[in-house]
């Protein structure tokens, strides 16, 4: 495959050492072979979200995108099915597909023109007479190379390299909720991608995004540039948002105090999630909010009364399902973080429209993705920055150990995981707990 | 074609914006915006919709007011060290849409330094502009940065 696999990847015991109950080794961050590990047992076995079917309505939709090293397309062949391919023509093994979207019935490469089906498979060659008696069009060895193990979640596609997964639904286990809790707040029961999506680079380890959206310790120091002018700013001054900018940068902005409602939620697998955060004005849907009132009608006559409380009711906060995607349901935001290298870092930020939902909605939906996720983004930028300067800081042999002791001794287990208050690193160490897990996994 | 003073004054006023944001006086550059003036840089090439298409930016005077006390904030990480930048305006041609209005189009170029990394940034900017005693107010300006849809690092200063 690729130059990377000359390295010696670390052994179990290698990665058992590098995690201890409430410190981490800067390894699991910089070491090159750890990453290529990380690719093979956890990007390349497990589950990884791949695409939202409100991409691929029709035959010859496809979204190009990376599943572990590998660069994929994900389509809807002419079977209605969705298929992933390697992007990459199996003649001379040029990289084939050069846009992110679109709609194509077949995929032909420029250099031999070799012409490829969206289920992969090889519809013809120019001069076949050239080619010797044996060359069959029907030979796999000929197609696209297939990813075979495909399954989607309400709408939500993943995929995996493991030959032998278990089941999708057993890997999201209780995440599972926040999906249905995000397609339940669509009044049709149906999601659709928006059309804009922000794609943003940083130079880091990936775990270092999936720890900060499990953080809710830094905001107040990290965030204060913004929460500050956004205190001092007078109320709706701004007459394209009704407040929601302001509101969202003062979210950030909560004292000691403030934490005591938040709840730290980890589950088996790695998966976490926070509840009770962005409590106020637009963010919370408010009772006399006009827009709100239209939303929860509409979501009543579908859902009845009582559903619909429970399903508005539901309000937890980064959602995050391991390894890499984090869900906001409430907000219909979704990010996907994908490894790039052990120090590099892609993170695609997208939003959902609410089918059946007032235009309002989807309105301040994707202000919020502005707000929290665009490039210029008062927020996402304070954190990038210090995604960075970790990393900077670990590239470095010095100090070995990172600290994740903080709430150790008040940790508590209800029926779900671990439970913590939200001063409590729980997150990464259940997080760390899973890496551990998945890298040490004896091959299935 | 545009008399050649009204096209020299809409020449300065945009070299005086560029001024303001390399010399780090924020609030002198808020100043120049009209009161319900909006800021807008679209996330897709060619993008008519800002509200359902997302924007890297798609503010007015009101927020545009907190991004400017932000940038003057001490403690804003992304800003430590602050970054230096060159904003460069050219290709300037304005229309008059009335007496008061105009609309201009202008190609620019901006290099933004900061500690050991320089980044370069490039497209067009499209304004309306509004006649305000002896200068102009900006009511919209939209910045098409030429790698809107693309991957992208943080942006902090405007450009």
């Amino acid at each position: 495959m690729t130059e990377q696999q000359t390295i010696e990847l670390p052994t179990a015991d290698d990665i058992r050492g590098l995690v201890r109950p409430d410190h981490v080794h800067r390894r699991a961050y910089a070491d090159p072979a750890v990453f290529q590990l990380e690719q093979e047992k956890i990007f390349g076995k497990l589950w990884v979200y791949v695409a939202h079917e409100s991409q691929l309505k029709k035959a010859g939709d496809f979204v190009r995108t990376r599943l572990a090293e590998h660069e994929i397309l994900v389509t809807r062949g002419e079977d209605g099915k969705i298929h992933i391919l390697k992007n990459r023509c199996p003649h001379r093994g040029a990289r084939l597909c050069m846009t992110d979207k679109g709609t194509s019935r077949l995929f032909s490469c420029p250099y031999h023109a070799w012409v490829f089906r969206p289920d992969g498979t090889l519809s013809s060659v120019p001069h076949k007479k050239s080619y010797p008696e044996s060359f069959d069009l029907n030979d796999p060895q000929n197609h696209m190379e297939r990813i075979e193990k495909i399954e989607t979640y309400r709408g939500f596609v993943f995929a995996t390299l493991n030959d032998n997964p278990r089941p999708l639904v057993e890997h999201l286990g209780a995440m599972t909720e926040v999906i249905d809790n995000m397609v339940d707040r669509a009044p049709d029961g149906e999601l659709e991608m928006a059309e804009s999506v922000f794609s943003l680079e940083y130079r880091g380890n990936w775990k270092l995004h999936m720890e900060n959206a499990a953080d809710i310790f830094h905001p107040s120091f990290v965030h204060s540039s913004s929460v500050m002018p956004a205190r001092r700013a007078p109320a709706n001054a701004s007459i394209i948002d009704q407040d929601q900018t302001r509101e969202m940068l003062m979210a950030n902005g909560f004292g000691f105090d403030e934490w005591e409602g938040i709840q730290l939620n980890g589950l088996a697998g790695g998966h976490t999630y926070m509840k009770n955060f962005y409590n106020q004005g637009v963010l919370s849907h408010q009772q006399q909010d006009p827009v709100i009132v239209r939303y929860r009608a509409a979501l009543v006559a579908k859902l009845g009364e009582e559903k619909t409380a429970q399903v508005l009711g539901m309000n937890r906060f980064n959602n995050i399902i391991y390894p890499n995607l984090i869900i906001n349901a409430q907000y219909q935001q979704m990010r996907v973080a994908t490894p790039l290298a052990v120090d590099r870092t892609l993170v695609r930020i997208f939003c959902f429209r609410l089918k059946g939902a007032p235009d309002e909605m989807f309105h301040r939906a994707v202000r919020f993705q502005t707000t929290l996720g665009s490039p210029a983004s008062m927020i996402f930028s304070d954190d990038v920055e210090m995604l960075e300067r970790c990393q900077q800081g670990l590239a470095k042999d010095e100090g070995p150990w990172v600290d994740f002791s903080r709430g150790l001794d008040s940790d508590q287990r209800d029926t779900s995981g671990a439970v913590s208050g939200a001063a409590s690193e729980m997150p990464m160490r259940v997080q760390f707990q899973a890496w551990v897990n998945y890298l040490t996994a004896e091959a299935a | 074609m545009l008399d050649y003073q009204t096209q020299r004054q809409i020449e300065l006023f945009l070299f005086e914006e560029a001024r303001l944001l390399d010399s780090g006086d924020f609030e002198g550059w808020l100043k120049l915006y009209a009161p319900q003036g909006i800021y807008w840089m679209p996330s897709q090439p060619g993008q008519t919709d800002p509200l359902n298409v997302a924007s890297i930016i798609y503010e007015d005077y009101g927020i545009l007011a907190i991004r400017v006390q932000r940038l003057l904030e001490e403690r804003a990480l992304v800003l430590t060290p602050m970054p230096q930048t060159t904003h460069l305006f050219g290709n300037i041609v304005a229309q008059a849409k009335s007496e008061q209005e105009f609309s201009v189009d202008a190609a620019f170029v901006c290099v933004v330094h900061q500690a050991e990394k320089q980044k370069v940034y490039a497209g067009r900017h499209a304004y309306d502009l509004v006649r305000a005693g002896d200068g102009f107010r900006i009511k919209l300006k939209r910045v098409s940065l030429m790698n809107s849809n693309g991957t992208q690092t943080p942006l902090t200063i405007p450009l």
